[in-house]
This record gives structure tokens, sequence and C-alpha cells, in this order.
């Protein structure tokens, strides 16, 4: 290659750099609208101040904070009430992601060890049945835990309630909430609730173990077996250690996504019980419309999920760093 | 191998649990009455022509589901390739911090975004416009063909890039010819992964959409106080089923185990 | 001190039989070689043995004891792994004493064990270091002293080799078989590589399609193989197509004798197995009528390894190779000269010629 033809050469890659230059930032520009501002607007809003009805005006105010942790009218009287409603959405989002995880595991270990045709019907059942919307969900188990025609009903008809009735375990449940004077009830109750939500994410466990279950060479396993360690033992002494990391990281990102689960908590938890997102909801387009309460609510909630979810990429660092 | 027996009727019962709720609401679309019973009093598939058919307001929102899910599904797909690829080439800051902002509305929760795009639209005057619904989805689901695409990037063998660039391609030519069909079931998998989580969004469309219109699961979900009909079960049959032809296509035309995570080098 | 022998022992995947009724016997003390290409159901059949497959029939007894139900991990046969499978969340000695962590052995006697198999394998003083930290070599010497730490009846080692390097590979043979004979244990090692199987093997059983070819010892299966398959894979051969007239073989216009007699009737197509070590190369003019047994041939290309000559040849029944030691350079040698091979009839064997063998 000639001098001059080197020359053309990167002239013409400057140019191609210049012009696709300002596309990038352009693109960037897009990203940042979509992707950011809307976050950055909550913030903004949430030190924002009330006025009449739905509507509010900007200003730099942090009593929306201020009632969001103490309540309003502190300091005559000091109210939890929010940090009550935030302490029911970790309350209800850590069970169901714990529980969710516990069952997901041995489900993923097992749809790995199966051939890869199995494996991809398995994937397209799970993946089916995480896309369906909750509202669907809602629905069904609605359904199934109908006090007229679902579990409360079978139960009656079967004989089940008055077998419970007799052996005094009845009593247990009414002490629990999961039952009327008459019949087993579980609508609404915390049992019914925290059932919904594993349901809800149980799918996404699964694909979440997924890669790392698979990942397991089998030879490993086998090399157990055959140093005297019966099925139990593997699990304990091969298995675990290897998914230890991936299984916190998926609980905690569980977590993350049941903090603003909605639908579930409105339909099946008691009403003294509600959550944050719910009362996001109720502030900015419910009942109690107070768009910068609302959006202080929201910042909360997101600082706590940001939270969690930084340290859930901290634990995978940590994770993945040489032994 | 009793263990193999156990294993068996575990993953049984599982699936079983992961059904039931399904069966159920399907179940109910079959009911006569107004009311979801199980199992269903009065069958008939009337309902089926009262959601596609008749009843205006169904019809509507099942459009609208669909405009919106295939547009943002698009769209997703549009915002996730330049930065998949960026990645790939160049593993820049920037790139990484792109990626990492287009990621974000899908890790956080929802409803956040929602209220905060709520907001932005209503600024704009765009509150209630199909184009804000587009544009809201695509923000909240360009996190999947980013993954979905970066797994094929990755899976791309260098050598292949190394050979067209010897016989004289250019790096259009190598993205044209190589790079962009190579990776096609990864960018179509993407695609119907945001289409299909589109469809099934609310919460994000209730703040954005103000009542203005509905899609199909936002009117079941404003229908909440009321109570579930029959005809809302229709909807739902007919979401699993997309999902489900949906999904087996990416496994037909795609390695499924392989794009959620599993290693390609083992096929048992 | 008991055999492990395998009787009728079979295995199906769905309606594909990939290990046919096969009777072996492992003798007591020796290493046996389970060689054969992939896919001839070697690894299948060594896996039935560890316990990891259950096999479609047959028994599998040490001595008397039928451990055919016996699962794997009551087996407890030390397997080595292609992979190694070493536990990457543990460190080395730990690796070594699992099987005794799992028999709930104190720590003190698991750090012995440990320590002393690894002075056993030559890694003294490993013991603390993570598995990642160590070369191919090393991980396999670990791999080693971890399924001998349980003093298993029966060693069972997969493709051992498979993921060393060339150089490491010989030296890890030779290496592996004095191990295995200062411990004198049973040792079954399944593997592709036929050099590998004469190193180390006091026995061979070559497999193909998942049935037991030959068996016996290296010397045996080198110089006097039963089938075409065996002649094959096992070192290098000339073939030559001819059919039987006479106990000789007609090849065209040859009539190659062998000794003893070809026992097949006339007419009965075969082909004929040659050594190059064993074919002899001599002067274009030497093809007399009954007393010269070969074919004429033209050299095509030659090439000079240094201690052996290796030529190759075109005769009108296809290919031949001969090797000859570099001193034995009688005549001017260069492609495309005429020249002619000569088979000595106690080198040849023969074998029937069936549709596959003809391929």
């Amino acid at each position: 290659m000639t001098a001059i033809e080197a020359r053309a050469l990167d002239a013409a890659a400057e140019h191609g750099a210049s012009v696709r230059r300002p596309f990038a930032w352009l693109f960037a520009a897009i990203v940042i609208f979509l992707c950011l501002v809307p976050f950055l607007f909550v913030i903004v809003i949430s030190f924002g101040e009330k006025i009449e009805g739905a509507a509010w005006r900007w200003a730099f105010d942090a009593t929306n904070y201020r009632r969001f942790f103490v309540g309003a009218d502190w300091p005559a009287t000091i109210s939890f009430l929010y940090l009550q409603k935030m302490w029911y959405s970790l309350y209800f989002a850590v069970i169901a992601a714990i529980v969710a995880v516990l069952v997901a595991f041995p489900f993923a270990y097992l749809i790995t060890r199966q051939s890869r045709q199995a494996q991809t019907l398995w994937l397209i059942f799970l993946l089916s049945s995480l896309a369906l919307s909750e509202v669907f969900i809602v629905m069904g188990w609605d359904i199934l835990l109908s006090n007229r025609s679902g579990l409360p009903m079978v139960l009656r008809e079967t004989g089940v309630t008055d077998w419970l009735k007799a052996e005094g375990y009845f009593d247990t449940l009414r002490a629990w909430g999961l039952a009327n004077p008459r019949d087993v009830r579980f609508k609404t109750s915390d049992f019914a609730t925290i059932l919904t939500m594993t349901y809800l994410v149980f799918p996404y466990a699964v694909i979440l173990l997924y890669p790392g279950l698979s990942r397991i060479d089998p030879s490993m396993v086998e090399a157990a077996r055959t140093m005297g360690a019966g099925p139990l033992a593997v699990v304990r002494t091969v298995v675990l250690p290897l998914v230890a990391a991936p299984l916190f990281g998926t609980v905690l990102l569980l977590f993350v996504y049941l903090l603003g689960v909605y639908v579930a908590i409105t339909v099946f938890a008691d009403p003294a019980k509600q959550t944050l997102a719910v009362s996001v909801y109720d502030s900015v387009r419910g009942a109690t419309l107070d768009a910068p309460f609302g959006s202080a609510q929201a910042v909360i909630l997101l600082l706590t999920a940001g939270g969690f979810l930084g340290a859930s990429l901290w634990l995978k660092q940590v994770a993945e760093r040489p032994a | 191998m009793t263990g193999r027996v156990v294993g068996r009727g575990f993953l049984g019962m599982c699936a079983l649990f992961v059904l039931a709720p399904i069966v159920v609401v399907c179940a109910a679309a079959l009911n006569g009455g107004r009311t979801m019973d199980f199992p269903p009093t009065d069958v008939t598939l009337v309902r089926f022509v009262e959601f596609f058919v008749t009843e205006e307001v169904w019809v509507r929102a099942l459009t609208n589901s669909v405009v919106i899910a295939v547009a943002s599904a698009l769209l997703a797909v549009l915002i996730a390739w330049p930065i998949a690829y960026a990645l790939w080439r160049r593993d820049s800051p920037a790139a990484k911090a792109l990626a990492a902002l287009a990621a974000l509305p899908f890790a956080l929760p929802p409803i956040v975004l929602g209220v905060g795009l709520g907001f932005q639209w209503g600024f704009l005057g765009a509150l209630g416009s199909i184009w804000s619904a587009v544009l809201s989805h695509a923000a909240l689901f360009a996190a999947l063909p980013l993954v979905t695409v970066s797994i094929g990037l990755q899976s791309i063998d260098r050598a292949h890039l190394d050979a067209a660039a010897t016989m004289g391609a250019t790096d259009g030519v190598i993205f044209r010819t190589i790079v962009l069909p190579q990776t096609l079931p990864y960018t179509a998998s993407g695609f119907f992964f945001a289409l299909v989580l589109s469809f099934n969004e609310f919460i994000v469309m209730f703040f954005v959409s103000s009542s203005a219109y509905a899609t199909v699961t936002l009117q079941i979900f404003n229908s909440l106080r009321n109570g579930f009909t029959p005809t809302m079960a229709v909807g739902a049959i007919t979401f699993i089923v997309v999902s489900v032809v949906a999904f087996s296509l990416v496994a037909r035309f795609g390695d499924l185990p392989r794009l959620m995570g599993a290693d390609p080098a083992r096929s048992s | 001190m008991p055999d492990v022998t395998l009787q009728a022992l079979r295995k199906d995947f769905g309606s594909i039989t990939v290990v046919e009724a096969t009777d072996l016997t492992f003798r007591h003390g020796e290493l046996t070689a389970l060689l054969g290409p992939s896919g001839c159901g070697k690894t299948t059949l060594l896996r039935m043995i560890a316990g990891l497959e259950a096999p479609s029939a047959g028994r599998i007894r040490i001595g008397t004891r039928d451990i055919t139900d016996t699962p794997a991990h009551v087996r407890r046969f030390g397997m080595v792994f292609q992979s190694f499978a070493l536990f990457p969340h543990m460190c080395v000695r730990d690796n070594i004493a699992y099987s005794l962590a799992i028999d709930g052995a104190p720590k003190a006697q698991r750090r012995a064990r440990a320590d002393e198999l690894l002075d056993l394998v030559r890694l003294g003083g490993y013991g603390a270091r993570r598995v990642g930290e160590l070369s191919g070599g090393q991980r396999q010497r670990v791999a080693i002293a971890r399924a001998l730490a349980q003093s298993p009846e029966v060693f069972l080692l997969d493709e051992p080799m498979s993921a060393l390097d060339a150089k490491l590979r010989e030296e890890m043979q030779v290496e592996l078989r004095m191990l295995q004979q200062r411990l004198g244990i049973t040792t079954i090692v399944v593997t592709h590589d036929q050099r590998e199987a004469m190193t180390m093997a006091d026995s061979i059983v070559v497999m193909s399609k998942g049935r037991a070819e030959q068996v016996g010892p290296p010397h045996e299966i080198y110089h006097r193989p039963r089938t075409r398959f065996v002649a094959d894979f096992i070192g290098k051969a000339n073939f030559i197509d001819g059919v039987i007239e006479g106990g000789a073989v007609r090849v065209g216009p040859a009539l190659i004798r062998t000794t003893p007699h070809a026992a097949f009737i006339d007419r009965s197509p075969v082909t004929i197995a040659c050594r190059p070590e064993a074919t002899e190369l001599g002067a274009a003019d030497a093809n007399g009528p009954s007393g010269a047994n070969g074919l004429p041939a033209e050299i095509v290309f030659v090439r000079d390894l240094g201690p052996v000559q290796e030529v190759h040849l075109r005769t009108s029944a296809g290919m031949v190779t001969v090797e000859q030691a570099g001193s034995a350079r009688s005549m001017a040698l260069a492609p495309g000269e005429r020249a002619f091979v000569r088979f000595p009839p106690e080198a040849i064997r023969v074998f029937p010629r069936t549709v596959e063998a003809a391929a």
C-alpha cells in the first residue's frame, strides 16, 4: 500500500466516525430520555406540594418525606403508618421470595439433568406461565381460593372441615386468620397473599437458577457417587456449595421484583396489611390523590429496591472472584 | 431407583401447581352466566364470540394490545441492538453505561417507572396517546433483546470475522453478511420475549394511558373492583396461546436452553 | 484373589444397542485397556462397571459376589474422569480425602491419608492449593490420588490422558503404569489411543460397534490380529483384496502364498494384511513366476523419518506402504521409479472380505 492510499483510508475512517458520532449522541439522548428521565421526574416531584384536588405545584420541600417517616403532624403526633406499609412490603416480598427459591431449586436441578429436548419443553412451559399477566394469575387463584366455589368449599363438601373442627385444628386456623366461625377461609389472608406471590415469581426463580445449575459438570456428581456419596450427600457436598451464590442472588432479585407487586396484595391481603406499592398507586391515581406524596413513596421504594439490587450485584462480583 | 421416582413425582406436583390457576381460568371462560364458577356452569362458547367479535370494548382493547405489543417490541429491539453491538465491539464505558440505563426500567419495580412516565408524558402533552405507550413499553422491555442479542453476539466465532476481513469485507459488509444472519434467532427471541411481556403488562400501561384507552389486561385491571367475568377469561386463554406459540417458535428456530443460559457444549 | 467378570453384559439406549452381550474377565491386579474408536461402547462398558449406568441385561461379579444391583456409591470403585471432575470449591487435600469425609472419618485421619496419597503421586506439599491453581498434569495426579484414597477394589479410568498435551501424555502413561504395578490394583482404562494401550496394558480388549473384537496381550493383538478391524486399528497395515485359489490368494495376475495356507474355500473373497515393516521392497526386475509373492509397483512418495524410511507405492491392487530401516537403503528411491513389493508368506494375515470391510 502506498502512503497516499494509507492516508486516504485513514481519512475515510475518520469521516465514517465523525458521521457516526452525532447519531451516537442522538441515540444516547433517546435512551436517557426513555430510561432515566422518568425516574428523575419522580424524584423531583417528590419534593413538590399538593394543592386542591389532583393538582400540585413545584416546590422544594421535604414535607412529603417527613410525612413518610414520622407522619404529617410531627412533632405533634407520631405516625408510622407508611413505615408500616413499607414493613409489609418487605415482609410479604421476603417470605415469598424465599419460598419460591426453596421450591424452584430442586425443580430447576431436576430439569437440568434431563435431555435437551425435555428441557426445551419445560422451558416453554415455564416461560409461558411466567409471561402470563398478574391479573390472570390472580383471577385463577381467586377462583381456586374463593369461599363459595373454591378450596374452602371443597374442604367443606368432603368433610375435611368437620374433621378439622373435631380434631381441634380448626381453632388454630382461626387464630391464624385462616377461618371464619363456620368455614375455612383463604381470602383475605397472609397465606393466600404469599401463595399467590410465590406462584408469581416461581417461574422467574427457575429461569434464574437454570444457568448455574445446568453448568454443573455431571462428572462431578458422578465422581462423588463413586466415592461413596449417596444422593443427599451429593447435593449437600457438591451441588449446594456450587450454587450458593446464585441461590442468594436469585432470592434478592425476586425480592426486589416482589416489592412492586400490586394486584395480588389488593385482592388477597388483609386491608390492614397493604403495602407501599398499593399506597403509591392510591396517592398518584387512586383514592388519595396526592402526586408529590405518591412520588416520595415511590422514591423510597426505588431506593430500597436499588439498595438490594446493588447488594446482589456486589455479591455476584464476590462470587466470580477467582477462588 | 426410588430417587428417580421421587424426582419425577416432585416435578409433576410442581407442574400441577403451576397449571392449576391457568386451567381454572381457561375453564372459567366456558361459563354461561356472569359468574366465574369452577367447574363451569352452562357451558358455552359464547364468551369467545363476545370477546373477539361482538363486545366492542374488548375488540378495541385487543386491537390496542396487539398494536402496542408489536410496535414496542420492534422498538425495543431497535434500541437494544446498537447498545449490544457497541458492547460487543468496543466494550467502552459509554456502552456499559447505556446498557445499564436500558436495563434500569426492567430491574426496578415497574410501578415507579409507570408513575414517572405518567408525569413525563403529562408534561409533554402526550399522556393518553398510543405512541407514548409504545415508547413506554419499549423502554421497559429493551433489556430483554439486549440480553438475548448479547448472548447471540458472544456466540459468533471471531474466526469468521477474521476470515471475512482477509477476503476484503469492510465492517459494514461483515455486519450485514455475517453478524446479522448469525444472530437472527437471538434477535427474534428478544422480540418475542418483549412482545409477550408487553401483551401482559398493565401497571405502566395504567399510568401512561390515563383512562384514554385500554388494553386487554388494563381493562381487566380496571374492572378489578367489580369482579372478574368469564369474558375476561377468554383474554387469558388468548394470551396463553400467544405465549406458547411465541416461545415454541423461539425454541424451533433457536436453542432455547442455550438462550436461557445452559452450557452450549453439553448436549445430553 | 477375585477377578472382575462380566457375563452377557448388554446396554441398550432405546432401540440402539450400545454394548452387545459381552463376556469379559479382568484379572486381579492387571491393567486392562478397553480400546476402540469413539462410539464403540467402551465408555458405556466402563460406566456399567462403575455402577453409573444400569445394564439392560447380564451380570457383573467380583469373584463370586454379584454386584450388578449394587449402586455406585456402595460399589465405590475409584474412578478418574476425562475432565478430572475435581471439586473447585475444595482445596486439593479436601478433594483427595472426600471419600473419607463421606464416611465421617476424623480430620487427623483424613489429613494423614491425603498426605500419604499426595506423596504417592509425587505432589507432596500441594495439599492446601486450590484446584484452579493446578496445571493439567497436576490435576490428573490429584484425580488419581482422590480415586485411590478409599482403597477401592477396582480402579477405573476414562480416557485419562486426553486432557494432557502430547509429551506429558507419554510420561504419564509410563508413570501411571508403574504406580498401578506397585499397588497391584485391578485397573481398567478406556482409551482410543492404541499406543497408550500398548504401553500400559497387560491385556487389551479391542472394541468396535459395541462388540469386543479381540482380547489378548499387546504382542498378540499386534502380531496376530483376528479381524480386519483389529489389524487396521492397531498399528498400520497394507490391505490388498483378492480371491482364494488353492490355499493361496489371487490378486490379479499374481498368486500370493501364505504360511499357513489360507483356510478358506476357493473363490472366497478375502483381504490380506501385511505390516509395512514386514513388507519387502525389491528391484523392478525381481518379479519371477512363483517365488516372488508380491506385486509390481511404482514409487509415489518417499519419506525419511530418521530411524526409518517410509516408501509409498502404487500397485495394481491399491496403495502399499513399506517401512524399512534407514540403513537398509539398497536402491535408488525416487518417485516414478519402478519397483517390486514382496509380502513374506509368514507375515501375511488373511481375513474374509465382508461388505463393510470392502468399503
